[in-house]
């Protein structure tokens, strides 16, 4: 073993500029793997992590005041209960400081008891006049330990002193949430409030065993006698809350791993296949010297791994530093907690798992090698392969310096191949980028995307429906009910149930995926999401749970692909809505005719004294949130372009290096520099158009296929790139190309001409 | 047949002054101690017309002038005249122009890239130049008067010794150079082709045009019109 470390480092050492090289090669693998894997691990976890650390409830009951008295003895008194923390909460409370102002502010006053949230800076707490920030206050707002916040509503004023700051993955972090959370003294809330000593209105409840919370919850509320508006959020609730809106975001990125994983395996085994081609010759003097296969192939992984070991750790290290300022400020607005320092693990395992793939890689290909008889290894050293009939880039518009580099390629199919396999495995994850990109914009601004056909909505009677359709440039209105509910067997799994006056399909109508559309008052539309979470298939019963505590029926009609609320929504008819739950106010929605505009109908509502809003796409509501996705996209499309740019260099290299001869030749015929450029480039251009090719068939055929599925299966999303993204790409890869070529040909033409010419 | 070879072949020289002219030309490899002086003040001149013949052991220093003289090196003193161009003082860029317009150069392996025909490695120093129309009829009348029809159609590895090193005269020929540096070109070849390469060589140095030609060939420094001898780094 000793000898055969020797061997290796001695064989280091003699060709450190290709060892160099190759450890450039796994490290800029390693980056695109310790950047997925940062992503993935950060936000796979996140929640989790925040969820424990702050202790997160597994149901959170929010009702209208009652004495904590009376309150406590019936939830302690429940089954599977193990631990109960009352708060009382306002809301729509201003909050100022330093010349920041919110009005949706919640404050939530605190009482004894496990608090449900983690303190990230300062302290809990402890005294009257104190209060703790949520994270996304603190940071939107720049306020600091030791600040005062003022608190204002109706005649009540208050102002506290800042002593620390929360995490509490319960809800999107402000300002993606309108309104920031602070937890203050109990007894300082009540008096703002001016409500009676023992007041409260949520209860976080902690159960001994999380999967009878069903079971728990509905005896709940069979206990639940005088008290009002009894409502629940589960644990797995808010994780689906959550996902909404990011759901889509982290399970593309997952998949954005998956194939940087598989791009970068492809990377190393060509660079080690085509190093093992080039020293053919060694490997049978090695045999004939009496090595046996097994021992030559130990030589080679063991020589790999002493290159991989510090350029995997280094390109890991620096992957995940690209994407951990990003990834950060991603987990901040969802109000997760990034790892820390147990990041380290999943990346260790990366660096294991890296020098595993790059030993194998390069002892497979020379256990093959010699396993041959030795004679057929040295004879087939340094063979340039000519493809007999190669004829590409006959006639005189190509340049014939850029149809000898493409000829240069094609005499290595192997490498060349195995380089475009690389460049398509990029090229299709940045496609998949790109198309996401566009997605997102169109999902923020085209209610189109979420099956919505109006552009306006109206907050008026469910009677002013009339009017504003007979109005100019007006198609249509009705009146649109939207609900929470919850299915009555399952409290935990929420959904929105929609009620149209009239036929749903003429403003809003998902496609179907299954069964038909909804014929009456008994029968319901059920979105994909929430057919699935229950299990629902046309001619299946669902039971709503409506906030009056009153259940209400629905056979399913049909299954329809929405993306709204990640497809837990159901379409119903208004009227038995309406009967079960008589204090709901519509909103109307407004269908533009043909050519009308959305300001023109806007300014026609107003002149009728309604007052119009927009209709977007999904719920997420600030563009901010947007602004943090699209900084972490493009760091991740950044890593990848420079990893394209070294596959390029790395390959035109090793073709400069093997065919130095070639290049001193054309200079001796009368080549300057800019010709041994071009040449390069014809062999650049080569795997580029062919990469970029293969990219896009690879992102339309597979890739943004089983991306869209993965982000959610609910839904069919439209994740196939568009011709200007696979131009762009293109493009892209040409000037990588053209950048390589230059950079390779200027050192390949300061070699001494005379050194490429002498026999070796 | 003769006449095809060259526009410059027959034409009756117009200058006396010799066309390549080395003064002290100095070339050492390695450094310190294990520093080895392969060229010692040597002095040399071509006369336009001439097949100068350079003969010596091996490592003698032969392949070394050559390639200071054709501008693929530079020597450490001394300065060279080709054609009434200094080379000593050019740039990268017009050391370039000398080696595409001026200088030809014939190894002993050939050196034909093996991805192009005959026919397109032999055109291909007229396209670096970028006259391809003119090198493309200049490169069929040399296949054409070199017997090289066939072979010009088919890739450098399918061809014979022979057959390759007059693709490689042809290319060297290909932008009519007043100077052609042969380095050991018959060093590869069986007697018949070597007869035949060097009938060649001998004809092209006429007119304005001359060959030094490198060898160990008795044969070659019979045709040639000067025989000079590398001995310790200097002509003997
Ligand atoms: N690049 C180089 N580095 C070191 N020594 C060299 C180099 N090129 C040539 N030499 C040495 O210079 C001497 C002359 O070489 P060369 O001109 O090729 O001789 P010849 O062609 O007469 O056989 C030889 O000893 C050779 O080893
Ligand atoms: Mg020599």
């Amino acid at each position: 073993m000793t000898s055969l470390l020797r061997i290796s480092l001695a064989r280091l050492r003699r060709r450190r500029a290709r060892a160099l090289l190759a450890a450039g090669g796994i490290a800029a693998a390693a980056a695109m793997l310790g950047a997925a894997t940062t992503v993935a691990y950060s936000l796979g976890t996140g929640f989790d992590r925040a969820a424990d650390r702050a202790g997160l409830p597994d149901a959170i009951a929010q009702f209208d005041e009652a004495p904590v008295d009376d309150v406590r003895p019936r939830v302690l008194a429940l089954p599977n209960v193990r631990e109960v923390s009352f708060r009382l909460e306002d809301g729509g409370v201003e909050v100022f400081s330093e010349g920041n102002y919110t009005r949706h502010a919640k404050v939530q006053g605190v009482r004894e008891g496990r608090r449900g949230y983690a303190i990230v800076a300062g302290r809990d707490v402890r005294a009257r006049g104190e209060v703790v920030l949520e994270r996304g206050l603190e940071r939107e707002w720049g306020v600091r330990l030791g600040d005062t916040v003022g608190l204002h509503e109706f005649r009540s004023d208050a102002t506290l002193r800042v002593v620390g700051v929360a995490v509490t993955p319960d809800s999107v972090a402000f300002p993606l949430a309108n309104g920031p959370r602070l937890y203050a003294h109990y007894e300082d809330v009540r008096d703002f409030m001016g409500e009676r000593p023992g007041a409260v209105n949520i209860a976080l409840v902690w159960v001994q065993n999380p999967a009878l919370l069903d079971v728990t919850l509905a005896q709940a509320r069979v206990a639940s006698f005088g008290i009002a508006e009894l409502r629940f959020v589960t644990r797995e609730g808010i994780r689906s809350l959550i996902g909404q809106a990011a759901g889509i975001v982290i399970a593309l990125l997952v998949a954005f791993s998956l194939v940087a994983v598989g791009a970068a395996v492809v990377m190393l085994a060509a660079s080690a296949a085509a190093d093992v081609q080039r020293r053919l010759a060694s490997i049978g003097v090695l045999r004939t010297l009496g090595a046996t296969p097994r021992a030559v192939a130990a030589g080679y992984a063991l020589e790999a791994a002493l290159v991989a070991l510090p350029a995997g750790a280094l390109g890991l290290a620096a992957g995940a530093l690209a994407v951990g300022t990003p990834t950060e400020r991603l987990l901040e607005a969802l109000n997760e907690l990034g790892p820390g320092i147990a990041i380290a693990w999943p990346l260790l395992g990366c660096l294991v798992g890296l020098v595993a793939i790059v030993a194998v890689t390069a002892a497979w290909p020379a256990w093959r090698a010699a396993s041959r008889p030795p004679v057929e290894t040295l004879a087939g050293a340094d063979v340039v392969h000519v493809p007999g009939r190669a004829r590409l880039g006959r006639g005189t518009l190509v340049s014939p310096t850029l149809r000898l580099g493409v000829r240069l390629a094609l005499s290595r199919p192997a490498r060349t191949a195995a380089t475009i396999a690389v460049l398509a495995a990029a090229a299709s994850v940045v496609l998949l980028i790109l198309a996401l990109a566009a997605l997102l914009q169109r999902l923020e601004s085209d209610p189109e995307t979420v099956g919505k056909r109006y552009r306006l909505a109206v907050t008026a009677p469910a009677g002013a429906a009339a009017e504003i359709g007979r109005l100019p440039g007006v198609a249509g209105a009705a009146a649109r009910y939207e609900v929470a509910a919850a299915d009555s067997f399952a409290l935990g799994e929420s959904f929105t149930v929609v009620g149209f006056d009239g036929d749903h399909t003429r403003f809003e109508a998902p496609p179907l995926a299954s069964g038909r559309r909804l014929d009456g008052e008994a029968e319901v539309e059920v979105g994909l999401g929430l057919a699935q979470a229950l299990n629902l298939s046309p001619g299946a019963t669902l039971a709503v749970q409506l906030p009056s505590g009153r259940e209400v029926r629905y056979r399913v009609s049909g299954v329809v692909r929405a993306l709204e609320n990640e497809g837990r929504i159901a379409y119903v008819g208004a009227m038995r809505l309406r009967r079960a739950e008589p204090f709901l106010t519509p909103r109307i929605a407004v269908l533009l005719e043909r050519g009308a505009t959305k300001d023109s109908v806007a300014a026609e509502l107003r002149a009728a004294g309604f007052f119009a809003e927009p209709v977007g796409g999904v719920t997420v509501q600030n563009g901010g949130f947007l602004d943090v996705l699209a900084a972490l996209l493009r760091s991740l499309a950044g890593v990848i372009g420079l990893v394209c740019l070294y596959v390029l260099v790395q390959t035109l290299a090793l073709t400069a290096q093997e065919r130095r001869r070639a290049v001193a030749v054309l200079q001796t015929i009368g080549a300057a520099r800019s010709q041994v450029a071009a040449v390069l480039a014809g062999s650049a251009f080569l795997v580029a158009a062919f990469g970029a090719l293969a990219g896009i068939v690879l992102e339309r055929l597979v890739v943004g296929p089983a991306a869209s599925g993965l982000a959610a299966s609910y839904v069919s999303l439209p994740l196939l790139a568009g011709a200007r993204d696979a131009a762009i790409v293109t493009l892209g890869l040409a000037v990588l190309g053209l950048l390589a070529a230059a950079w390779v040909a200027r050192t390949a033409v300061r070699r001494p001409i005379v050194a490429g010419l002498r026999e070796d | 047949m003769t006449g095809d070879l060259g526009a410059n072949a027959g034409r009756a020289p117009v200058v006396s002054a010799p066309l390549v002219s080395a003064r002290g030309l100095v070339k050492s490899y390695g450094s310190g101690r294990a520093a080895r002086r392969v060229l010692d003040e040597v002095d040399l001149d071509v006369a336009p017309g001439e097949l100068l013949a350079v003969v010596g052991r091996s490592g003698s220093g032969k392949s070394t002038l050559l390639h200071l003289l054709g501008g693929l090196d530079r020597a450490d003193a001394g300065s060279i005249t080709v054609n009434g161009v200094r080379i000593e003082s050019l740039s990268q860029a017009g050391l370039t122009e000398l080696r595409r317009h001026q200088v030809g150069f014939v190894f002993q392996s050939f050196h034909l890239l093996p991805e192009l025909s005959g026919f397109e490695n032999v055109i291909l120093p007229g396209r670096l130049a970028g006259d391809g129309t003119r090198a493309a009829a200049r490169a069929r009348s040399l296949i054409e008067s070199l017997e090289l029809g066939e072979a010009a159609a088919r890739l450098p590895d399918t061809l014979s010794g022979g057959e390759q090193q007059r693709l490689a005269i042809a290319r060297a020929l290909v932008n009519d150079p007043a100077l052609v540096l042969a380095d050991e070109p018959t060093g590869n070849l069986d007697a018949e082709s070597a007869a035949i390469v060097l009938g060649l060589l001998r004809r092209i140095a006429a007119g304005p045009r001359a060959v030094v030609l490198v060898t160990h060939d008795v044969e070659a420094t019979a045709l040639a019109d000067r025989v000079i001898e590398l001995r310790d780094g200097r002509p003997a």
